[in-house]
């Protein structure tokens, strides 16, 4: 099995939490904003803006998560639009504890992976279930990430540190 | 060696008839009743003679061995023990299901007790938790069970039983090994009925899974589809007819899992050899797993994709090239035509398909758009669809090419086109005027404590996020229709509470809280420990009403006795002295009591409730007797009390026997009073 091209990488969800500082009412800023639904029985509302392109779960209590980003700038950004929209229908939203909490990540390193191999190096950190789930799970401990190992050679990383990590666990 | 406690000797006589171990030396007794571990027999009626004894289990068993005093304690099982004996009747209904054997089912039954003590049962429903401590003892013994037959016995979606397995495994750090197919071919052969055969049908199976394991075939599958795939090639080898649709109702797998991974199979140079050749020769080059072959040959296709494009361009762009050229040699060949021929000539090539670059300009000023594009296309030698903003510019470069080396003229040309492909999406002007923006912004923390940070974000493009007045309407109506029927919910509910709460019966449904219990804030000891009784609510005997009097001030307590009959006159100088005094009963606060009292209220809050109650009943019993003679109602602790007001300078004592203020030494007083009867 060789090895071909270098391996590519690339960010492909962000997800981070913001809190707006201020109760919403939800049903009014749904009803004004444009890509907006409210789903009363959830209680949540849901605003998509196009650039970049993301989703945002807004709560009645002023709390936002933010999904979709490509990179950690992209999703502040993309969290500082949807509190700007917020704050032109006449609600005092601030900008508090802008926290990325999960990001996602993917990598092909251009070979084949042996699955039984690792899981039988790597015991304590890996899981692998073929019943259930064809790649194999392996939980590192530091940088504390989960890697999705596919036999195809695709990884795909998710953990909660910052964007290096994800490189230097390549 | 026994030694005696209490004379140190070392001759300790043990009778075991009696049950007794003696010291020789002093003579006491070092043990008695002792267990012995003989055995004893009876005789039976008719001459037979049986061991005396019972048989316990050695787990236990459901009762723990009462020596005769069974119906002393009325405790039951301990609810830890009941739990164990539920999962340990569920595992074995569900083992024996499986053919599993004891030993099997035992160390389930410790796999289920480690996880009853890191509390992993909590919140899972107990069949899951004992399926998945089964399943741990299948995979950690290699038995040929699958999670899929688990979930088929219980009915329960076999994803959920992984998950639960997943989270004891972790918890429980029990490292199962990898499922080998191999461990399923003979249970799955067997269930194929190949009767005499069955053991040559196994081996090749096995060689074929090997094959296929070599292969890279089964890596990240389940390996019951392989298993499927390998037995019906076996099988076919050694003729025996078995459709596909046998093998997978044994199997398990889809119909089309099967056919996929005979396919594959078939991919791998091994399904070339003969039948022969294959139990003999063991081919050593090795395939990539087919997802990854998968993979490359998209990648490729990709690739000749793009490359073909870019040859056809070239070609398309050469023979268009062509074409113009020849077209134009043929114009310039042809005779003028002079007069009226010519201009009709001109107009009809002026809205024919157009082949220069020239008429080209005058196509795009046409209002209709339709053409104008079709025009554009057909010169281009591509289909509409393709066109898009940068190909066209591209395009037109080239075109130009020959005439025009000036580098304005496609930004002139630019605009042109765009107003004729109509208005883009003003998120895409945005984006391309956008990019230069985000460079630029800074994106560090905010320093300024939460203030939004409007950098970066234009004002205009937020206001397209909002709708005008109509657009609110028009959504307002299509939310309200869709989410009526929570409306009326709402409406429902709110009407509900409005009505409770005029009838007063509404109960607010507070969140729940912990038991948290707000800080007693009181201004004296006595406050606090009215309210630190209430509160508690220690007990139900105590009268909480008596507790509050206590409270009462002072000028308060004549309403709440009965008041002093006219006294005889004897009486007289006693109840004046007394009364002079704080008249002193229960209602009397305690911060005006002497200092006597006060330590023992402070130290001892507890007694003085039933102290109360004790002291309750007495004034009344006491009060009785004197019919109607008695002028002061105090009862026994008063006097106690006067007495200590009296003894104020004699030495304090801390604690007062109960006697005391009882009113132990009033039995004097009591006996004034009946000597004045």
């Amino acid at each position: 099995s060789e090895s071909r091209a270098e391996p590519e990488t690339g960010a492909s969800n962000i997800v981070s939490t913001v809190n707006l500082g201020c109760p919403l009412d939800l049903k009014f800023i749904a009803l004004q904003a444009r890509n907006a639904e409210y789903n009363p029985k959830v209680g949540v509302y849901v605003h998509k803006i196009r650039e970049p392109r993301t989703t945002a779960l807004i709560f009645s209590s002023g709390k936002m998560v933010c999904t979709g980003a490509k990179s950690e700038e992209q999703s502040r950004l993309a969290a500082r639009k949807y509190a700007r929209v917020v704050q032109k229908l006449g609600f005092p939203a601030r900008f508090l504890d802008f926290k990325i909490q999960n990001m996602v990540a993917s990598c092909d390193v251009c070979f084949p992976i042996r699955l039984e191999g690792l899981v039988l190096t790597h015991q304590q950190f890996s899981s692998y279930e073929p019943e259930l789930f064809p790649g194999l799970i392996y939980r590192m401990v530091k940088p504390r990430i989960v890697l999705l190992i596919f036999v195809s050679g695709k990884v795909v990383l998710t953990g909660n540190q910052v964007q290096h990590t994800h490189t230097h666990a390549q | 060696m026994r030694v005696c406690k209490n004379c140190g000797s070392s001759d300790v006589d043990v009778d075991q008839a009696r049950g007794n171990a003696v010291c020789m030396g002093c003579g006491s007794v070092l043990e008695d009743n002792i267990i012995v571990s003989e055995v004893e027999f009876v005789e039976s009626g008719g001459g037979g003679s049986h061991a005396v004894g019972q048989f316990v289990s050695s787990d236990g068993g459901s009762k723990a061995p009462s020596f005769g005093d069974a119906h002393l304690s009325g405790m039951g099982r301990e609810s830890r023990a009941q739990t164990v004996q539920r999962a340990k009747q569920h595992i074995s209904t569900l083992g024996h299901q499986l053919q599993m054997n004891q030993h099997c089912l035992d160390t389930a039954l410790n796999f289920y007790k480690m996880a009853l003590n890191k509390q992993l049962t909590r919140g899972r429903l107990s069949t899951h938790v004992i399926a998945a401590c089964i399943y741990m003892v299948c995979r950690t013994e290699g038995t040929p069970h699958m999670l899929l037959d688990l979930s088929d016995l219980l009915q329960v979606n076999v994803y959920i039983l992984g998950k639960t397995f997943l989270a004891l495994a972790k918890e429980l750090c029990i490292n199962a090994p990898a499922i080998d197919p191999c461990l399923y071919i003979p249970r799955f052969a067997q269930m194929l009925e190949f009767g005499e055969k069955n053991h040559d049908v196994s081996m090749t199976a096995l060689r074929l899974v090997q094959r296929m394991k070599r292969d890279w075939m089964h890596t990240g599958r389940r390996p019951s589809g392989l298993c499927g795939a390998a037995l019906l090639v076996a099988a076919h080898m050694h003729d025996f007819r078995r459709t596909v649709k046998e093998v997978v109702s044994v199997v398990k797998v889809c119909e089309t899992t099967l056919r996929k991974r005979l396919t594959e199979f078939e991919d791998t140079p091994t399904s070339q050899l003969t039948i022969e050749e294959f139990m003999k020769v063991d081919l050593d080059k090795e395939c990539d797993p087919p997802c990854y072959t998968e993979g490359l040959v998209k990648k490729k296709m990709l690739q000749l994709e793009i490359e073909l494009k870019k040859k056809m361009d070239n070609v398309e762009d050469e023979i268009h090239g062509y074409q113009d050229e020849i077209d134009a040699e043929l114009e310039s060949s042809r005779p003028k035509l002079r007069g009226v021929y010519g201009a009709y000539a001109k107009q009809s090539s002026q809205y024919g398909a157009v082949s220069s670059p020239s008429a080209l300009k005058v196509e795009l000023q046409e209002p209709n758009e339709d053409d104008a594009l079709q025009a554009v296309a057909q010169h281009f030698g591509k289909n509409l669809d393709e066109l898009t903003l940068e190909a066209l510019i591209k395009l037109e470069r080239q075109a130009q090419d020959g005439r025009d080396e000036d580098l304005d003229t496609p930004k002139r040309r630019g605009p042109s086109l765009e107003s004729i492909l109509g208005p883009m999406p003003s998120s895409a002007t945005l984006s391309v005027s956008r990019r230069g923006s985000i460079e630029e912004k800074e994106n560090d923390g905010d320093p300024d404590g939460g203030e939004l940070d409007l950098s970066g974000i234009d004002d205009t493009e937020i206001d397209l996020y909002l709708l005008d007045e109509n657009e609110v309407k028009i959504k307002t109506a299509l939310w309200m229709a869709e989410n009526s029927d929570y409306l009326k919910e709402q409406i429902e509910k709110q009407a509900k509470i409005a009505k409770e709460k005029e009838l007063g019966i509404y109960k607010e449904k507070k969140p729940r809280n912990s038991k948290k219990r707000d800080q007693i804030r009181a201004n004296t000891a006595d406050e606090a420990i009215g309210k630190m009784l209430e509160q508690k609510k220690i007990s139900s005997k105590i009268n909480y009403d008596i507790l509050k009097d206590i409270n009462v001030k002072p000028n308060q307590e004549e309403s709440m006795k009965p008041e002093p009959s006219p006294s005889p006159a004897k009486v007289m100088p006693r109840s004046r002295k007394i009364s002079q005094r704080i008249p002193l009963n229960l209602s009397t606060p305690l911060s005006s009591l002497g200092k006597r009292l006060q330590p023992f209220i402070s130290k001892q809050p507890n007694k003085k409730p039933a102290l109360e109650q004790n002291s309750n009943p007495l004034p009344v019993p006491a009060a009785a007797p004197p019919p109607g003679g008695v002028v002061v109602e105090s009862g026994p602790v008063l006097f106690d009390i006067a007495a200590a007001e009296d003894e104020e300078d004699e030495e304090e004592e801390a604690c007062v026997s109960a006697m005391a203020l009882m009113g132990g030494n009033d039995y004097g007083c009591d006996g004034d009073y009946d000597d004045g009867f």
